[in-house]
């Protein structure tokens, strides 16, 4: 691992007997896993190039039992990383080699189905797909879907704020979720938000959404629930020029219609998905672009119209409308299996995560292209184009020496583009340890050192999940984008090495 | 008297904060001023941002509009209609309310304070549609967070914890907003002359099927006594649901609604477009207090406790009106009454709500305190939060909390 993270406190390491025969007077002693076989599967979470075996695991019980675990450690300057259900992608919940990996796995239950106020309690390691399932039957569902969501934990999607193919009309976890029960790495338990529709004071809520682990550890969420749409149809549309897919995503956005999922695809990507799945794509096109639209029927049938007129203009080559929702479905098939279709290819695969200004789409593609040949990995792109997110899929060979330095290079090399293009490191999948050391791209040496300070308010000695999402001193330093001035106070709660 | 500084451009601002910084000198920020919500304060020094004003970039395609802070939301919101586009979140006018005039007051106004409108129930709040900022802390450092695409996760969402800080943390230079499509048509189905009780259960009802209404408000028999409603003469309580979209749909979602409260056939009416429009401009500009002489108080509740609040001042002659499908409760009461704001916000808390003062005179904005946080815990967390950016606390003190 080549990647740089906190200091080993050894101190802590030769205690470790002792600490964690302390873990265990705070909860049922079964609940602390600290043997080799135990803490294995916990080495890693779904950026798996990364491991390291924590020092010891902790699956808590209740939320006094977090809080107690969480003082224990704050007072003895203990480590802790929590994690949900391991499937972040960008190394949120990877562990340190000192830290206590805070599992909230038992938190597993859906406390309350409120329909009146719209609205789910739920303990934070429930799956993100079993809350729809759990509403359902009254024709609800939980809006953001992220493509893990049979998997991902909804503590987890707080998290990492994470979003899916339909955060253009219906937002990202940040827009749906309308409380939390939160512990402070000292143990104190808070309450931001709960059933009523907004809190006051400073948002609480929204700055710990998406705040990756750093801040807090979520026991408790209220999400909203939304009614499903009467009707949802779908459009399966050919490209014989990415640009031209581009182009019909800005011009039906700018026709005034917020569809409620716009996927692009590349040919490599088609040529994949479509030989994984059976989905029926066109082969003989550069780009599909896959729109879904919901409402009511004639909305619907409305908006199909206009869709239609704007791919025809486009140059669309290839056209087909849902016409029942078996075929919408298929349609969404392939996009779903992207990256296991791309496993099936390819040995390893980088999955990036940027997300760019929509128009600058075909120029962002070419610069991959150029890129995919300089480094001789091939990749294939996947584009949630209504919100500009875009996901680089590259493949290489971990077998083979230094392809996996080579494809984390050619990762960089995107998202440092997408940021210069107007756009951002990462749209949904976190920044965790795998973007950790690109910030400095995006933010100066005043807006982290902000963001660092927010930090020091919520975990005084920064315990809680350190090394994560902001750079360490000296690699951005390194890095010359980020110029250390003569205040020795900079970065004040991060070791230095 | 305060000393008023208006800096012309963002090193201005950073310079002035900074000098205010090493000299523990306190500042009052303001904009164009049309909003005196808040604690109100006094500091030696003010920062009038007014001059930091103009869209900086408007791409209606990407679905953004960057601005300087003190640009005038009308402004916004003309450039925005040449596009058909709107902000989504509805940012009310408060000028009827401050002094009878239409006054929207600067953007950066508009997101210290988080006000939103009657869409804010099926749209989201202001701070859902805030991408990104830039603006000077208080040691006058310049910070930014965000960007200008909707989907961004890198990083902290400073930019939620800015909207509604009311200008404690940061002096706001540069704003992007999200933007969304104009709703082709707007339609209002009224029913007159029924309670409380069964419009909040029109409301629930209304919320229970994918008709997607955008629009639930209340008004109670008394208060039309104070206000009139478009040009429409009508004496007895309106019970309102918006629904907006491509006509077509529209007219759709009205019909079944229409099926749905058949009950109430012979005291329905829709307003159509033209009629709508208006209707949900005058409710969430909140022109029904037009210039009052009153204290102006927002009730925020879980809409199931909403009918069990107002219940208990039912021997008081209150004038309230309730929007957002239930949730938001607004109360105009006399100057001198602490005893009934007092009971009010007592009667929020125990419902798990929330109060907030929203128009006062200075006399009152003295005495009563502006929010209603009671957690002890999340005072001492605000703190170190305000801190985090103000360690001095010098921008704006106390006007959300003594204190911070």
């Amino acid at each position: 691992m080549t990647l740089v993270m906190p200091k080993v406190d050894q101190l802590i390491l030769d205690d470790k007997e002792k600490i964690v025969r302390d873990l265990k007077k705070f909860t049922n002693p079964i609940n602390i896993i600290s043997d080799l076989e135990g803490i294995t599967p916990y080495e890693t979470d779904a950026l798996s190039a990364y491991k390291q075996k924590p020092m010891a695991v902790v699956l808590p019980e209740n939320t006094s039992e977090v809080s107690n675990i969480l003082k224990y450690c704050n007072e003895k300057n203990i480590k802790v990383v929590p994690r949900g259900a391991g499937t972040g992608l960008s190394g949120g919940a990877l562990p340190l080699a000192d830290c206590v990996l805070l599992g909230l796995g038992k938190f597993n239950k859906i406390l309350e189905i409120d329909f009146e106020n719209r609205c789910v309690v739920t303990q934070p390691g429930v799956t993100n797909l079993a809350l729809t399932k759990a509403v359902e039957h009254k024709d609800f569902y939980y809006a953001p879907d992220p493509s893990s969501q049979i998997a991902c934990s909804i503590g987890g999607n707080i998290a990492e704020n994470s979003g899916g193919v339909h955060s253009l009309k219906y937002g990202t976890t940040t827009n749906n979720v309308l409380g939390v029960e939160f512990v402070l790495m000292d143990g104190t338990i808070m309450r931001f938000g709960g059933k009523k529709i907004e809190s006051e004071g400073y948002d609480l809520l929204g700055l710990i959404t998406g705040s990756e682990g750093l801040l807090g550890v979520v026991t408790e969420v209220t999400v909203k629930i939304l009614k499903k749409p009467q009707s949802i149809k779908a459009l399966l549309l050919g490209f014989q020029k990415i640009e031209e897919s581009g182009q019909c995503v800005s011009d039906i956005i700018s026709g005034g219609i917020i569809p409620a999922g716009m996927e692009v695809m590349d040919k490599p990507l088609i040529k994949a998905t479509d030989d994984y799945s059976k989905a029926g794509y066109p082969r003989d096109v550069d780009a599909i672009l896959i729109v879904e639209l919901d409402g009511t029927e004639s909305e619907v049938n409305v908006l199909i119209k206009k869709v239609e007129e704007i791919a025809k203009k486009n140059k669309a080559t290839y056209l087909r409308i849902s016409k029942n929702d078996d075929e919408r479905l298929r349609f969404w098939s392939g996009r779903k299996v992207a990256f296991p279709a791309v496993g099936s290819i390819s040995p390893d695969y980088l999955c990036m995560d940027g997300t760019i200004p929509r128009k600058k789409l075909p120029e962002v593609l070419k610069e991959i292209t150029r890129l995919s040949n300089k480094y001789g990995l091939r990749v294939a792109n996947c584009f949630h184009a209504g919100d500009g997110n875009l996901h680089p899929l590259i493949m290489f060979d971990s077998n083979i020496r230094s392809e996996l330095k080579k494809a984390e290079q050619f990762g960089a090399d995107i998202l440092k583009y997408c940021v210069k293009s107007g756009g951002v490191l990462t749209g949904e999948h976190g920044v965790g340890i795998e973007k950790r050391d690109l910030m400095c791209e995006m933010f100066n040496d005043e807006d982290l050192q902000q963001q660092l300070n927010i930090k020091e308010a919520f975990d005084k000695n920064s315990l809680l999940n350190p090394g994560k999402v902001y750079p360490l001193l000296h690699r951005c330093a390194e890095g010359g984008k980020m110029h250390v001035h003569k205040d020795n106070n900079k970065f004040k709660d991060i070791p230095r090495f | 008297m305060s000393e008023i500084y208006s800096p012309s451009s963002e090193n201005d601002v950073s310079n002035f904060i900074r000098e205010s910084h090493e000299q523990d000198t306190p500042i009052e920020i303001i904009g164009q001023n049309t909003r005196p919500i808040g604690r109100l304060i006094q500091c030696s020094k003010t920062l009038q941002l007014k001059n930091l004003n103009g869209i900086i970039e408007y791409f209606p395609e990407e679905l953004y509009i960057k601005v300087k802070a003190a640009t005038s939301l009308g402004l916004v919101e003309a450039e925005l209609d040449k596009r058909d586009q709107e902000l989504a979140f509805e940012p009310a006018d408060l000028g009827f309310l401050y002094n009878g005039k239409s006054n929207k007051g600067s953007v950066g106004g508009a997101v210290s304070c988080n006000l939103s409108g009657s869409r804010r129930f099926k749209s989201g709040a202001l701070r859902d549609h805030i991408l990104g900022f830039q603006g000077v802390n208080g040691k006058g450092e310049i910070v930014k967070s965000g960007g200008t695409v909707v989907k961004n996760v890198t990083g902290y969402d400073v930019s939620k914890l800015i909207a509604g800080s009311y200008g404690t943390l940061v002096a706001l230079t540069e704003i992007v907003l999200k933007v969304q499509p104009k709703n082709e048509e707007s339609q209002t189905l009224l029913i007159n002359n029924i309670n409380l009780k069964k419009a909040l259960n029109i409301f629930s009802k209304a919320m229970q099927t994918s008709v997607e209404i955008s629009g639930a408000c209340f008004y109670p028999e008394k208060s039309l006594n104070f206000f009139k409603l478009n040009d429409l003469d009508i004496s007895t309580s309106i019970t309102a649901l918006r629904i907006e979209g491509p006509k077509i749909s529209v007219v759709e979602r009205v019909n079944t609604l229409k099926k749905l409260f058949d009950e109430y056939k012979k005291t329905m009416s829709v307003l159509e477009n033209y009629q709508s429009r208006i209707f949900w401009k005058n409710t969430t500009d909140l022109e029904f207090f037009n210039n009052t002489e009153s204290v102006v108080i927002k009730i925020i509740l879980p809409s199931v406790n909403t009918g069990q609040f107002i219940n208990q001042f039912e021997n008081e002659e209150l004038r309230y009106v309730v929007d957002w499908a239930g949730n938001l409760t607004w109360i105009a009461i006399p100057q001198n009454d602490s005893v009934l704001l007092r009971q009010l916000r007592k009667a929020a808390l125990a419902l798990n709500g929330h109060m907030t003062i929203i128009k006062a005179p200075n006399h009152v904005r003295i005495r009563e305190d502006f929010l209603t946080t009671v957690d002890d815990n999340i005072k001492v967390l605000s703190l170190k939060i305000k801190e985090s950016f103000d360690p001095k606390k010098i921008l704006n003190p106390g006007k959300m909390y003594s204190g911070i």
